[in-house]
Parts: structure tokens; C-alpha cells; sequence
């Protein structure tokens, strides 16, 4: 109460101590994410190394002109980025779930133990080692003889070609085939995740009202039917605020992701530049000014999309927003 | 009593019923398990298999021969390349690590206080980072024009350095400290700083161990910031060693780079690259039983709103 009334110099000379030790947190926010703000005035530039960010010419909005008048490898990167995204958010809600749930009807032992550690590693796993894991998988060493047609192996094959061999079947080159790696980027992230995720939804079911289920089973339930009519619904506020996320960071891809598993191969990357890997490449091809105003209209609407997601998040959890 | 006579009309199904349940539980489970761990298996054990064996039966789990050929090699050939590499790897995540917790418990400790009038306005500050940004550009022209990050060692140990994840994560911790244990000290005449360093952060020792390992994780697993600035060899932490092999090899592989090109490049044997990944990742192999909980626990309270 009476705190209320006492002003700001009050408040530092009690507990000036306090916010001091906000000042190195907050510089560095200040130095990394608050002063580059001021950088996205490159995006009205014609930007040179020399004059620096606010000495370039000024160009208006050329810069976004060149990007909405159909460059082709902009709007591809949109469209990947939505792609991934959206079976990224299918696939990386339904598998956690499903997971966290089978966890909760086995019993307490070695094998759970044993399968959640095994779940939870390659969260610890950075994209660059998945990269190379991934190549054990995927590599192929083989000819196929011009004239008698024959297959020859010339070295070293991963095991999907070995399974492919295995079942008769061609073995195919995967790192020159496009057409294969947006399913293989959207399964390895789903992957990645499953277990991190799978935690989040066993936290939320370690929650849960052990009543309800003992009364189930008095009713006669099967443990199908209380799946079904009582820990989905049970789940289904951190499932919205989850998915909600997600939606928020739609138009965020994941260039970790990508340059860590494609890295610099020219064939595949196409197939799957995001938004973030294209901005990237074009700070080099494109120039800083042309760059910055792609990422402008990321964040942009990144923004839109979070209050559109915290506002949904609002209305469904009934005032519980996701920030 | 009761109860039996509810379910005597059908036991049987029911209980059948439930038992399919359980076996889907422990196939889907397990499965997926092999399928997180198999690829561990399979790199661990290629890296001890003689290159000879993978040429001619590919990759298999379970090799034929076993050598320790590889890793001889490795020692021998680019031994002093991977120690330095090492040693940029620990320096960075033991200097980042303590840097960033120090940063981040004095902040979190702070506005975890309800006697702090502006707490929301600061927690707000750090909240509007995750909501908009700036964008790669403008923070990677404002590091490298501004404060000088290329080839430096802090690019790799300070833009990292504060997280508002771990900040928010942190906070939950000291929330739950006890406001009585702090009055007791200012009690004794005690200021704030006395009571962050002496009640605060001994009582949050798990907390500690919890976000420490969160941001030791990330600092040992950090490739990106040496893409962005770092082009001295000598400066290359353990992954993005591993990224510049790896990288090279499936550049060479989608066929795009031209032949004499890839001629002069001398392609790292399959084993070679196996045994760096298990070099690069045998720190987290090895503390991974033990600190899994940590973050199982970090997880859970990131996860519970308040």
C-alpha cells in the first residue's frame, strides 16, 4: 500500500542493490537484441560496409519491391518454411502425446528407465552431429554398369541403402535427390524433439487427479476408454498452448536445423531453404539492405502471428494467455 | 465388494482389452527407443570398425572386425588440430557457463522479489526479445561493425551468454524460497548482496546444477556462432570441426562440385568421421546418466506456468 505512493528515487535508494544486478543481464539484452532493432533501418538502404548502417543511401522500399515482386527463391523459402512447419506441428504434437501417454500404462522399471533415457538423448545431440550421424544412414557408394545394367557397389553404403539392398530393392543417392529431404528434415526434428516434448506432457499427467481414474475403473472403463475420455481431455490446455506456440513461430525456421544437416550441398538445399537459411545465403548474394527487409517482414509477421496465438491461447484457456 | 459385482458382466474383454493397451505401450515405446538409440550404437561401433569392413558391408552395428586403428589415426594425423579444438570447446563452455550464471541468477534473483516495484517492467524487457527481433542482419552487422566479434573468442562466449528461458526457469526456483529466510538475514543487518550469495544461491543448489547444465549444454553444442564469425582455424570449437568435415563430404556427394575439385579434396574416411562425432559428443555420453534428471527436472518447471 504504501509502497504505491513512494516514487521512483525512493524506490533506488531502497533498492537500487536489485536493479543493479539487472545491469549485466539487461546490457547484454540491450547489446544483442534491443540496439540491432535500431539495424533494421538497413532495410531502407542501399547498405555499404563503408558508410554503415545509417550512413547508406537511402532507398524507400525498393528493397521489399525486389521481394514481393515475385523472387522466386523468397517465396520458395516461405513456402518451406510453412511446409516443414505445418508436419513439423502435426507430427511433433502427435508422437509426443503419444508417447507421454504409453509411458503413463507401463509399469515403473529397468525397460521405462532405460526407453525414456533413451528418448530423451538426442535433445542433447546438436544438428551438426545429427548431420553426421544421419550420413552413416545415407550415404551411397554405388554404379549401376552401362552395359549389362548391373549394380556395383563401390564403397561404403548407410543403412537405408543396406535395408533398400536387403528387400531388393535400388539403393538410391541421397544426398543428389532433392525430392527426399523434406520428409527426412520433418522426421529428424520430429525426432529430435519426442522425447524433450513427451517430459512437458508427463509433467502435465503427473498432475492429474488419480480419483478420476480410480472412479473409472469402479465404473468398469477399460484403460482404452480412459485414455480417450479422460487424460486427452485432461491434456488438451497444454496441448493449445503448445500448438499455439508453434503456430506463433510459424514463419521460423530453423537454420540450425538445416545447415547442420545440409549444410553447404547446393542440390538439396533449395528443397529445403527456409526462410532463415535464404536470408542468410542472400546477406552474401543479395546484400545486407535486401536481406534485413526479408527478415523485416519475418518478424513482422512473427509478431502478428504470436498475438494472434496469444489471443487464441486467451479465449480457449480461459484467460490464460501464452506470455 | 461393490465393485466386483460391476464388473462381473464382462471381465474377461475388459481385462483382454487392457492388456492390448499395455502391449502397444511397451512396442511403441520401445520401438521408438531403438530408434533413438540405434543411431548412437551405429556410430559408436563404426568408429571402431576397420575402414576396410565398411567399404565392402557398409554400415552395420555389428562389424565383423574391430580396431582401434582409427583413432590412432585421428591422433596421429590431426591430433594437435582436435586438442586445440577441445580446448576452445571447455574454454567457451566453462567460461560462458559461469559468465551466464552469474548474469542470470542476479537478474532472476532480483525479480523474484515482490519488493521490487519495477520486477515486471524488466521481466517484460526480456519477455519482448522472444516475441519480436531484430532479425540475423542487423544483429550480425551491428556484432561485427560495432563491437568487433570476428575472429574473436567472445563471439563465441558472450552473445550466448544470457538466456530469457533459463532467466524465467531461474526465477521459478527462487520464487520458492521462503521470504521469511530472507527477512530473517536482513534481520541481521544483512544487504542484498549478502543474502543472494549467502541464502539465495546455497539454497538453489540443484536449480543451479539444473540451469548450469542447460547453458553448458548449449555452449558445448554451439557450432552457429563459429559460422558467423569465426574463419581462424585455430578458433574452431569441437562441433564446427566436425561440421567442416561432414560438410565438405555431403557437398561432394550431391555431385555438384566439379570432379577436379573433388579430386584434390581428400575425402576423411567414413570411420574418421564417425570417431570425431563420438570424440565431439563423448563428454555428453559420458555425464549423460547423471545429469538427464537435471533437465527432466528443468523441463517439468519450465513447463508449469504460474
Amino acid at each position: 500500500m504504501e509502497n504505491k505512493k513512494r516514487g521512483f528515487i525512493w524506490e533506488m535508494k531502497h533498492n537500487g542493490t536489485l536493479y543493479i544486478m539487472c545491469v549485466p543481464a539487461l546490457l547484454l539484452l540491450l547489446l544483442f537484441c534491443y540496439l540491432p532493432l535500431g539495424g533494421m533501418y538497413m532495410a531502407f538502404t542501399k547498405f555499404n560496409v563503408v558508410d554503415g548502417i545509417f550512413g547508406s543511401p537511402f532507398v524507400g522500399l525498393q528493397n521489399f519491391g525486389y521481394f514481393f515482386n515475385g523472387n522466386p527463391y523468397a517465396w520458395n523459402a516461405i513456402k518451406n518454411t510453412l511446409i516443414i512447419n505445418f508436419w513439423g506441428l502435426i507430427l511433433g504434437t502427435a508422437l509426443p502425446i503419444t508417447l507421454a501417454i504409453f509411458m503413463n500404462e507401463m509399469k515403473n522399471g529397468l525397460f521405462k528407465k532405460v526407453a525414456q533415457s533413451a528418448m530423451f538423448f538426442p535433445y542433447f545431440l546438436s544438428w551438426v552431429v545429427v548431420g553426421a550421424i544421419l550420413y552413416g544412414f545415407l550415404t551411397a557408394n554405388f554404379r549401376v554398369d552401362r552395359r549389362s545394367g548391373e549394380l556395383i557397389l563401390t564403397g561404403a553404403n548407410g543403412v537405408m541403402n543396406r535395408l533398400l539392398l536387403a528387400f531388393g530393392q535400388t539403393p538410391i543417392r541421397w544426398y543428389a535427390e532433392p525430392k527426399y529431404w523434406k520428409p527426412i528434415v520433418i522426421l529428424l526434428d520430429v525426432w529430435k524433439w519426442a522425447g524433450y516434448n513427451s517430459i512437458i506432457y508427463m509433467a502435465a499427467m503427473a498432475g492429474f487427479d488419480g480419483s478420476l481414474y480410480e472412479a473409472a475403473t469402479i465404473d468398469g472403463a477399460s484403460r482404452w476408454q480412459q485414455i480417450i475420455r479422460l487424460t486427452l481431455p485432461m491434456l488438451k490446455p497444454n496441448v493449445v498452448i503448445l500448438v499455439l506456440m508453434s503456430i506463433g513461430r510459424i514463419f521460423f525456421g530453423d537454420m540450425g536445423m538445416i545447415w547442420g544437416l545440409v549444410g553447404q550441398n547446393s542440390t538439396i538445399l533449395d528443397e529445403v531453404n527456409v526462410i532463415d537459411t535464404y536470408v542468410y545465403t542472400s546477406m552474401r548474394s543479395m546484400g545486407f539492405g535486401f536481406s534485413t527487409a526479408i527478415g523485416l517482414c519475418q518478424s513482422v509477421m512473427g509478431l502478428i502471428m504470436i498475438l494472434i496465438a496469444n489471443w487464441a491461447a486467451k479465449k480457449i484457456n480461459d484467460g490464460e494467455g501464452l506470455f | 465388494m461393490k465393485r466386483n459385482e460391476h464388473d462381473a458382466p464382462h471381465p474377461i474383454r475388459q481385462s483382454k482389452n487392457d492388456r492390448w493397451v499395455k502391449i502397444a505401450a511397451y512396442a511403441f515405446v520401445g520401438l521408438f527407443g531403438l530408434i533413438c538409440l540405434y543411431p548412437l550404437l551405429l556410430t559408436v561401433t563404426v568408429s571402431f570398425t576397420p575402414e576396410s569392413v565398411i567399404a565392402s558391408d557398409g554400415y552395420r552395428l555389428i562389424p565383423r572386425e574391430w580396431t582401434l586403428d582409427t583413432y590412432t589415426y585421428i591422433f596421429a594425423h590431426s591430433g594437435a588440430r582436435i586438442l586445440k579444438s577441445y580446448g576452445v570447446t571447455v574454454l567457451i563452455t566453462a567460461a560462458g557457463t559461469l559468465g551466464a550464471m552469474l548474469i542470470t541468477c542476479m537478474i532472476s534473483y532480483a525479480i523474484s522479489l515482490k519488493e521490487m516495484r519495477y520486477r515486471n517492467v524488466i521481466a517484460f524487457i526480456c519477455n519482448f526479445t522472444s516475441i519480436f527481433s531484430a532479425g540475423l542482419v542487423p544483429w550480425y552487422v551491428v556484432c561485427v561493425n560495432w563491437y568487433h566479434l570476428r575472429d574473436s573468442i567472445f563471439a563465441l562466449i558472450i552473445p550466448a551468454m544470457f538466456s530469457v528461458w533459463n532467466m524465467f526457469l531461474m526465477r521459478t526456483y527462487f520464487s520458492a524460497i521462503s521470504p521469511s529466510l530472507y527477512d530473517a538475514a536482513k534481520i541481521d543487518g544483512a544487504g542484498h548482496w549478502t543474502i543472494f550469495f549467502r541464502v539465495a544461491l546455497p539454497l538453489s543448489k540443484t536449480a543451479l546444477l539444473t540451469v548450469g547444465m542447460m547453458y553448458a549444454l548449449s555452449y558445448w553444442n554451439d557450432w552457429w556462432h563459429t559460422l558467423m564469425f569465426i574463419s581462424d582455424r585455430n578458433l574452431y570449437p569441437l562441433q564446427y570441426y566436425l561440421y567442416s568435415i561432414v560438410s565438405n563430404v555431403n557437398a561432394i556427394s550431391s555431385g555438384r562440385v566439379p570432379s577436379g575439385a573433388a579430386a584434390s579434396i581428400r575425402l576423411p574416411a567414413e570411420t574418421v568421421k564417425m570417431a570425431v562425432t563420438i570424440i565431439t559428443i563423448g563428454p555428453i555420453i559420458f555425464l549423460y546418466p547423471f545429469v538427464q534428471r537435471y533437465f527432466v527436472r528443468g523441463i517439468m518447471t519450465g513447463a508449469v506456468k504460474e
